[in-house]
């Protein structure tokens, strides 16, 4: 496995992790914009404009890029969170050219406005389908409350209400700003010819204007704002509740990022965990699961709770016990090295599909303008001690604080919002 | 492409297949055992699926964690899943733990303790897997599709109907266990950077001795009603279309599920085309080709708003409608260009080609090469694709709805 790199003249980062012995090669546009980079007036607009994208150029038509995808036989899609916007195929290796010809081009959409009026219907269908599905807007609402006025208090898809009002001149200058050369790397992993990549990146990309990024780590205060707070939103028609629980973690430049990825896997992984054991072996919970996330100037552990409703407030204690008992008495040496050995085998077996490693190696990239190798982030994990996991628990206490919210049958109870009050 | 594949059978009916590959570290094992949901039985559905909980609940000299804890201590991604066919157990890899992991799976599969005083924690585990599907409208219509469209009871639910699995006793799982989870009719897979003669030289030790039981069959019952609207209270309508084809040992499903992703395979299919792009009715939309060993069917979904859900559901029925005597050869050779690239690639997951090649053994008494595959996809030309549609039109449609209002289903689609 080797690893490549070379700037365009104009900022474009072109990147690749080259395997000699992958059958496929993957190559994904990674736009450094998504939600935290929008204003109100643009809110949703990251992840319409990734539509947008698939609906043409000023001489292909989005007929045309379907097709044209189709008949490589690519695996292709895209998707935007908090902080990017990624674009991405899948193809036989020669297929490499045509894949990111194709890609590249699309990176210049014509974003014509009947295009934009026919998908803001579909825009508004995906609002509507998740909606209707679990958590039920619990997590939106949870980042939103947990990061306060931080720009990841946005959720991706935006609103119905923003997406009807947004004009399609919001988006060609959002464009216009967010898609500047410097502000995208193009990464390929797998079977690449990195030359054939270069070339390909300098022929579709090298005219691309390029404009100065305003930078956009914002401070995010965790004093007294996130402490814990419980909100409801009623859904009288679902079955079960649903809780989204948020509390600080150690951001993406934070070197105590992989042991709070292996405590919140001690903790809360969907199996062989300290919430497993306890309440989704027992039935008692559908789900109950800690993970840790992080962002470029943030972090977060997110406890996911889904059972009955007249269990929830229950359960909500015994997880707050599990992390309570955890940072008072410490984890064992065995559940320790359980989990650091399952997640190294997690990784290993990630690390050997390049189809999956496009979206380490691109972000890593786009975020800190480094390249870890498998084998980089296996010594990582594998060089972890119990120590750095109990130091990860002072930092970041996962008991009695955080941002809670609760989505499902149950009525909004005056005691549950006193004592919300309360604390 | 070069390719290596093995199979063997040993004397108790065990069929043990493999297929190396070299770029990988990783390996991955499948134990396919002939306990599906289709030997549920009345009053009894979900039992399938909670015996294949039960069953890691303790094995052998085994407790619950014991399982798991060497399992992810060794870094063994362990998976159980219960289809209509069969219970499954599998295990992804770093080569060197397979020997680890073996004698694991043979104690779950050979001595399972079924104990007593974990059945209420199973079933309630099953039970909240039940109530989680109940949130989930999309699954609720498929469900709902297959459920009437196959022959009772191949289209019942595997996750169990909450009534049933509420009615379960011990002794249901231990003589289920006992009926179902023997050697003939189970298939151990494995794929990846694979020693052939010494894994079957392991398993032969670990499962050679096991007394051989013919496995039942069921019989099969009729099918529910062609129509049906299941009432739930959400912003969008699901739409889940069925009308039957070939299975897939049969050589014309290549003919069937090529017509299918015509119709709505890729971003370039007619129902992407038409009813995503470009009158932007919906977000999700597809069809696609699913298969038990002696039925098949097309399967077509769409999720939507319910003001726009009759305005889906007729550009959906018209566009299958049109597809007999319109193929195009640039649609099928987008078709045939997708299908093997897919397949080329799958050979870089080392758990998707254990379950390939155990899916093929079940379906067609062999495993079919890479080779083989591709040339059949070559095969496929516009004549033989509208050769196949001419004969099977299109008919006879399920037609499931699921949201706040029915839709209008027109008489002749389902005739």
């Amino acid at each position: 496995m080797k690893f490549l790199h070379e700037r365009l003249p104009n900022g474009l980062d072109v990147i690749a992790e080259v395997t000699d012995t992958a059958l496929s090669t993957s190559i994904g546009f990674f736009v450094k914009t998504g939600a935290r980079d929008e204003t109100d007036a643009e809110w949703g607009v990251s992840h319409f404009l990734e539509h947008m994208v698939f609906k043409g150029t000023t001489d292909l038509s989005a007929d045309e890029i379907n097709r044209r995808f189709d008949w490589m036989g690519a695996s292709a899609n895209a998707f935007t969170s908090e902080e990017d916007t990624a674009y991405h195929a899948a193809v036989l290796p020669e297929q490499q050219i045509e894949a990111t010809a194709l890609l590249a081009r699309m990176m210049r959409p014509a974003l014509r406005e009947e295009d934009f009026d026919t998908e803001k219907l579909v825009i508004l269908e995906e609002i509507r389908m998740y909606d209707d599905q679990p958590p039920f807007g619990a997590d939106d609402r949870c980042r939103t409350t947990f990061f306060g006025h931080h720009p990841l208090a946005r959720s991706v898809l935006g609103t119905v209400e923003s997406i009807e009002r947004m004009p399609v001149e919001t988006m060609r200058d959002y464009h216009r700003r967010r898609y500047s050369p410097g502000n995208i790397v193009l990464c390929a992993t797998g079977a690449v010819d990195f030359a054939a990549l270069v070339d390909s990146a300098r022929q579709w990309c090298g005219d691309w204007e390029p404009l100065a990024i305003p930078p956009r780590r914002a401070p995010l205060d965790l004093g007294a704002a996130r402490g814990p707070t419980l909100e409801l939103l009623t859904r009288p028609t679902s079955t079960l509740e649903y809780a989204v629980r948020m509390s600080p973690g150690p951001a993406g430049d934070d070197d105590d990022r992989f042991a709070a990825k292996l405590l919140a896997a001690i903790l809360g992984d969907t199996s062989g965990s300290r919430l497993y054991w306890a309440m989704v072996d027992t039935g008692r919970a559908e789900q109950a699961s800690c993970h840790h996330q992080d962002f470029l100037d943030a972090g977060m552990f997110a406890t996911q709770l889904s059972c009955d409703p007249e269990d929830a407030e229950e359960l909500l204690g015994i997880i707050d016990e599990v992390y309570r008992g955890a940072a008072e008495q410490g984890l064992d040496r065995r559940e320790f090295e359980q989990n650091r050995n399952k997640l190294a085998g997690r990784w290993v077996l990630l690390g050997e599909r390049p189809r999956r490693r496009l979206f380490d190696v691109g972000p890593e990239w786009a975020h800190s303008g480094d390249y870890r190798s498998v084998a980089d982030d296996l010594r990582t994990i594998e060089n972890l001690s119990l120590e750095d996991v109990h130091r990860v628990l002072a930092r970041w206490p996962l008991h009695g604080t955080g941002s809670t919210v609760l989505a499902g049958p149950l009525p909004l109870d005056p005691s549950l919002e006193t004592a919300s009050e309360a604390q | 492409m070069k390719q290596t594949l093995h199979s063997a059978t040993l004397d108790n009916g065990i069929v043990l297949l493999g297929e190396d590959l070299p770029g990988l570290e990783s390996v991955a094992v499948a134990f396919h055992t002939p306990a599906g949901a289709v030997h549920d039985g009345p009053g009894r559905c979900g039992l399938a699926t909670l015996s294949g909980e039960m069953m890691l609940r303790g094995a052998g000299d085994r407790t619950s964690r014991d399982i798991v804890e060497v399992l992810e201590g060794s870094g063994i991604q362990w998976a159980q899943s219960v289809s209509t066919s069969h219970a499954s157990f599998a295990g992804a890899m770093v080569a060197r733990q397979l020997p680890t992991a073996l004698p694991i799976y043979a104690d779950i599969l050979r001595r399972p303790r079924l104990p007593d005083d974990e059945l209420e924690n199973a079933r309630q585990m099953v039970l909240q897997n039940l109530a989680g599907t109940e949130d989930d409208p999309a699954h609720r219509a498929m469900s709902a599709l297959r459920q009437l469209h196959y022959p009772h009871p191949l289209g019942m639910p595997s996750e169990g109907i909450s009534a049933d699995v509420e009615a379960i006793g011990i002794e249901d799982v231990r003589s289920f266990v006992a009926a179902h989870v023997v050697p003939r009719g189970m298939i151990i897979a494995i794929a990846g950077r694979i020693d052939w003669n010494d894994f079957v030289t392991r398993v032969e030790a670990l499962f050679g001795d096991w007394d051989t039981e013919d496995a039942s069959t069921v019989a099969i019952g009729s099918r529910g009603e062609r129509v049906r609207h299941v009432p739930h209270d959400s912003q969008q309508t699901h739409i889940a279309l069925a009308w039957s084809v070939p299975p897939y040992r049969y050589d014309e499903s290549y003919e069937a599920s090529a017509a299918l992703s015509v119709l709505g395979g890729g971003s370039s299919s007619r129902l992407f085309s038409e009813v995503r792009e470009r009158r932007g009715l919906c977000y999700s939309v597809s069809a696609g080709y699913h298969t038990l060993r002696d039925y098949a069917s097309a399967i077509c979904y769409s999720g939507t708003s319910a003001a726009r859900a009759q305005e889906t559901l007729d550009v959906m029925l018209a566009e299958i409608d049109r597809l007999p005597g319109t193929i195009e050869e640039a649609e099928l050779d987008r078709v045939k260009s997708r299908a093997k690239s897919a397949l080329v690639m799958q050979q870089e997951s080392s758990a998707a080609r254990a379950a390939w090649i155990a899916r093929q053994w079940y379906h067609l008494g062999s495993v079919r090469s890479l080779a083989e595959e591709l040339a059949r996809y070559d095969r496929l030309n516009v004549a033989s694709v509208e050769g196949w549609l001419a004969a099977n039109r299109p008919a006879g449609l399920t037609v499931v709805s699921l949201g706040k209002e029915p839709l209008e289903v027109p008489r002749e689609v389902s005739a």
